[in-house]
């Protein structure tokens, strides 16, 4: 929704826009759909201005169509691939995770997901070199754990310290402030003034379910409204700000007696789901 | 507390532009912190560390010893400071007995290796026996006033001086619940009682399951309440640097062939813990 607001192009002057906003027209929406002979009479001001002015705003603010070929180039320049460091997982991957993409690791309860996640910001933070953002909510990562995996890829100690460094950790354990963590993370990347190089690549976020599933269910509302900002927020992360998304939910098979699972209520509705198979 | 997720898109509906937006954004939270940081329990805002500086933090915290050399290995030095362990296991092999042991080696002195902390307990079958306790106290005194005399150090000396039963004894927070609405309302105050009470190092709930195992037939409520329970428990480990110990029951899972024994209050709840150990009989071995 776009309000008309003096300097939004060149011709709109406050003046004209205070007697627009007197006849009700207050959005771009409306200034498009009213009718450019009949405002110019009630608001004394040329014809001709409003609609130049009309012109001017809908070249900047209109999208335009774009061929699959163009959207092909962008998104083969803008698309990194991180390898897990795992060859069978690359495999079903396709080769690794894709900046841009949400990818979803699901399983029961002790079957590896964050044994997975832990390996996998590893070994982005130690072969790829690349900064990697691991938002805990389980209480189940140690740094102990994470250096005794960097020790197998790397002998140096400033090696290992480095990346340790390069592996942010941030630990929520309720849903509004996981979705502070996001918007944070979000507001750094625009105020960056450097370029891409220091910028985070993935986000890992394990879990997503321990979150979300003590408000799912039963007569509350706003579980699910929640649950969907998460995943909104998430793949517009993923998205504009070309980093790989990572979130690891529980599977939980249910009796069809009990209600609200979580099995049946996937949080993003557009993601490659694999599920772990016996290593 | 200003929880708000407002996307950059709804700068516009106010006519301002992006960077404006960020701007206010900036203030509006440089306001809320500084309100949270007037009150005397505020919420920290949330907080990045690099895995280094977790790693050592986690150096500084250290563990809880159980007294036992096998249970201390595979938990990898003791139980730790800010994680959940649940203890399972079936009737009689020892949960309500080490979660005693855990109340009172928290409170070992630092010059014996422990943690000098305080304790809560959170008694939820009435299993809490002062007598037994004071045995276990008396057994942990005689063990550092030992240690104390064989090394003759100053200050080891000192400390088991200063550790006596009694010391133990009015160190342990109580708290008795008799049915889940009060172990929640606990769950809920708990966080006002540790940041009174800065020196608690440890919390053990025995046990979380017989309250949500009994007049609860809803199970997808007890489900989401063990969830919500469970995620703030973990937040008030992180918070205020505690480690909590849980005890479960154990329940029989009817397979097609055989029947296995499994931990209680279900699939979900086995997300909860970090650690699960899982105690059993072998012969007359535990």
């Amino acid at each position: 929704m776009v309000f008309l607001r003096e300097g939004i192009c060149p011709g709109a002057t406050a003046q004209l826009i205070q007697s627009l906003k007197e006849q009700n027209v207050v959005t771009l929406v409306h200034l498009v759909s009213a009718d450019i002979e009949d405002l110019a009479q009630k608001c004394s001001i040329s014809y001709k201005m409003l609609v130049a002015v009309r012109r001017v705003l809908l070249a900047q603010f209109s999208p335009f169509p774009s061929n699959g070929a163009v959207l092909y180039e962008e998104l083969l320049g803008s698309t990194a691939i991180l390898s897990t460091g795992n060859q069978k997982l690359d495999s079903l991957l396709d080769s690794g995770l894709y900046t841009g993409e949400l990818t979803e690791f699901v399983g029961a309860s002790g079957c590896g997901k964050t044994q997975v996640c832990l390996s996998l910001a590893v070994n982005i933070s130690c072969e790829l070199k690349q900064k990697v953002l691991y938002i805990d909510s389980t209480g189940g990562l140690t740094a102990s754990r994470l250096l005794q995996l960097i020790q197998n890829q790397v002998d140096s100690i400033e090696g290992q310290s480095e990346a340790l460094q390069r592996i942010e950790v941030v630990s929520v354990f309720e849903v509004y402030r996981l979705l502070d963590a996001l918007q944070d993370l979000r507001m750094s990347f625009i105020r960056q003034v450097t370029g891409a190089r220091n910028s985070i690549k993935a986000v890992v976020i394990d879990s997503v379910s321990a979150v979300l599933s003590s408000i799912l269910g039963g007569h509350q509302l706003e579980g699910m409204s929640l649950m969907m900002q998460l995943a909104r927020e998430l793949k517009t992360m993923a998205r504009e700000l070309g980093v790989a998304v990572v979130p690891t939910r529980v599977s939980a098979e249910f009796d069809i007696t009990s209600c609200g699972t979580l099995s049946n209520q996937t949080a993003s509705s557009q993601h490659s789901t694999r599920e772990r198979s016996d290593t | 507390m200003v929880y708000t997720c407002i996307p950059l898109l709804h700068c516009l509906e106010l006519g301002i532009s992006k960077e404006e937006a960020l701007e206010v954004l900036q203030i509006v939270r440089r306001e809320a912190s500084g309100e949270e940081s007037q009150r005397s329990v505020g919420l920290p805002s949330v907080r990045k560390y690099t895995a280094l500086e977790l790693l050592e933090q986690e150096h500084a915290q250290g563990s809880i010893i159980t007294f036992c050399s096998a249970l201390d290995e595979i938990l990898g030095g003791g139980v730790p400071i800010g994680k959940i362990v649940e203890i399972c296991g079936a009737p009689g092999v020892g949960k309500t007995q080490l979660s005693i042991q855990l109340v009172v080696d928290t409170q070992i002195p630092e010059c014996f290796g422990g943690l000098d902390g305080e304790s809560v307990y959170i008694d939820t079958e009435g299993s809490f026996i002062v007598d037994r306790v004071m045995d276990v106290a008396h057994a942990a005194v005689q063990h550092c006033h030992l240690i104390a005399e064989a090394g003759q150090d100053e200050v080891q000396l000192e400390a088991a001086q200063a550790f006596s039963v009694s010391s133990i004894l009015s160190r342990i927070y109580y708290f008795r619940c008799h049915d889940y609405v009060e172990l929640l309302a606990q769950s809920h105050l708990l966080a006002d009682f540790l940041a009174e009470h800065p020196k608690v190092r440890i919390v053990v709930i025995d046990s979380i399951a017989f309250p949500f195992r009994h007049n609860l037939e809803d199970l997808s409520l007890r489900t989401r309440l063990l969830n919500g329970l469970a995620q703030q428990l973990i937040g008030m480990a992180n918070d205020h640097g505690v480690a909590v110990v849980l005890t479960n029951q154990m329940t029989t899972r009817f397979g097609p062939v055989q029947s296995t024994l499994v931990p209680a209050l279900g699939e979900s709840w086995g997300h909860a813990a970090t650690i699960r150990l899982i105690l059993r009989w072998e012969g007359k071995l535990r």
